[in-house]
């Protein structure tokens, strides 16, 4: 039998009944699981880290942030009272808005469940109650406008335009980018209203994985969707959602097609395929991606430009949930790490690191211009320093990666961490993986 | 480092003595490399900046180099 060696101890989910379930983390090898037991249903087993490097080196602990205004109280336990409650210990740093569940697409994977239905969209005054209470509980954290496809809608401009004039900094649009490729005045009227970035669904350059993962071929339309950014000034971050044996080779290349699309693409965020909402089967250990596999499979596929030693754990979020590495992309084949040894935190507190992560969304995915300064206005010694910043500005190029969590690998403490919130159409902010988790016959805990 | 007396701040260099040139610089910040024109000694290469543009555009950068 092999060692075993226990990280720690947690609480999950039973993935049949939902259950709460006493859960450990344990290493054997070089993998680390999740295991837990449920006295109804058994054991379940789901691997979460396959490395060399042990995660407990990864694993940065440090203060957490307890929420100084909690909108529920712990009655039921975690995770029935999300709202948030006076147990969860993160602030907002990006809190999404589902304005429509309607989709032009049908994904294999889609954690929304989202289908093509005309009623389905969430009423403006609805949107503005849910953007009050989210400025009550978090501030001006970032918004992302999600769905379905949030471009389905023509009040889309409305709807951005609302979130500013309420006080948000960052408003993004989580898309598929079809309509945005096609209608170029469309495009025009989000930037009018506001709109800093376009989070682009992106899972390859070729068509055989849009076949595949999308049902249809899409590469063209992302291309004239990127371009209708660049004309418009609107920041594309590309947004590979990463699935074994249906793109795991394309990673390279999403990263030399993104770099070939710079300024306007800001960087690349990976999301390894997570089984919640609308999967196409019950995940077994080889269909799931980890974050050390995803860093290394970037330094191989880029042959060693982007090193994984580059790529450093959130200040942020639980330091399992993603990655992050900055660099900056001048053209040809250099790529210059600027990523903070350190990481972007270090040892200081969770509200802290929630400041700067959104400060940091906001910078890097945005397009980025210097502030104009009159030539006259400055001499020399201030106008080097000034080209340098706008340089950074220009060429800044962010590498990032989340880990979702799913009723087979949810870790409780993991998710009190959350900084990614959904503001339920009532106004309560719920943790994005708890919010879409859902059980083995796709019955959510929130998502109706 | 000693400040000069004539009113276009002429530094001179305490340890050799000689007026500070005006020369390109490598800066350098995590990964980061950068040429800029500072204050020089051409004898010991020690180089000058002012606590203006320490805390100033130089910081700035320093910011937008971390970022996160």
């Amino acid at each position: 039998m092999k060692p075993t060696r226990i990280i720690s101890k947690t609480e999950s989910l039973c993935p049949i009944c939902l259950k709460k379930v006493s859960a450990q983390l344990y290493s054997q090898e070089t993998n680390t699981y999740l295991g837990k037991d449920c006295p109804e249903h058994g054991f379940f087993k789901t691997v979460i880290w396959r490395s060399n490097l042990p995660i407990d080196k990864w694993w940065k602990k440090r203060d957490r942030a307890p929420i100084k205004n909690p909108a529920t109280v712990e009655i039921k336990g975690c995770p029935l009272d999300c709202g948030l409650c006076s147990n969860h210990r993160q602030y907002t740093c990006t809190a999404l808005i589902e304005v429509t569940q309607s989709c032009n697409l049908r994904c294999s994977f889609c954690f929304a469940d989202s289908h093509n239905s005309k009623e389905s969209n969430i009423a403006l005054d609805t949107i503005e109650l849910m953007y009050r209470s989210l400025m009550r509980a978090s501030g001006s954290c970032n918004i992302q406008l999600s769905g379905g496809e949030p471009t389905l809608r023509d009040d889309l401009p409305e709807i951005i335009k609302m979130g500013v004039d309420l006080g948000f900094p960052f408003i993004q649009v989580n898309t598929n980018g079809i309509r945005i490729g096609e209608d170029e005045g469309f495009v025009k009227a989000l930037k009018l209203a506001g709109l800093n970035s376009v989070f682009l669904q992106f899972d390859g350059t070729n068509e055989a994985v849009y076949q595949s993962l999308r049902g249809r071929g899409l590469l063209d339309i992302k291309i004239k969707a990127i371009e209708n950014c660049k004309k418009h000034d609107i920041g594309v971050t590309l947004v590979p959602t990463l699935v074994p044996e249906i793109n795991m080779d394309e990673i390279g290349n999403i990263i030399d097609f993104a770099l070939s699309h710079t300024p306007c693409v800001r960087g690349v965020h990976f999301q390894p395929v997570s089984y919640f909402g609308r999967v196409p089967f019950m995940p077994k250990d080889k269909n799931r991606v980890t974050l050390p596999e995803l860093m290394t499979a970037i330094e191989e596929q880029t042959m060693g430009r982007i090193r994984k030693e580059s790529l450093v754990p959130p200040g942020c979020e639980n330091p399992l949930c993603s990655f992050h590495g900055s660099y900056l992309y001048e053209g040809g084949n250099k790529i210059t790490e600027i990523t903070k040894a350190s990481g972007c935190c270090g040892d200081k507190g969770a509200e802290e690191g929630s400041t700067k992560a959104k400060g940091y969304v906001a910078r890097k995915w945005s397009i980025a211009k210097a502030a104009p300064v009159p030539e006259g206005s400055r001499n020399e010694e201030v106008k080097q320093w000034d080209d340098i910043l706008e340089r950074i500005a220009r060429h800044s190029f962010s590498i990032s990666a989340m880990a979702f969590q799913d009723v087979w690998n949810i870790d409780l403490e993991r998710a009190r961490d959350c900084c990614i919130h959904v503001v339920s159409p009532e106004g309560r902010l719920i943790p994005f993986c708890i919010y879409n988790l859902t059980d083995h016959r796709g019955q959510g805990l929130y998502r109706k | 480092m000693s400040k000069g007396e004539d009113k276009n701040h002429q530094w001179i260099c305490d340890k050799c003595k000689v007026q500070l040139k005006l020369k390109k610089v490598k800066v350098k910040y995590l990964e980061g490399n950068f040429e800029v024109e500072l204050m020089k000694c051409p004898s010991c290469n020690i180089v000058l900046i002012l606590e203006d543009l320490a805390r100033g555009k130089m910081l700035e950068v320093e910011k937008g180099l971390e970022d996160k």
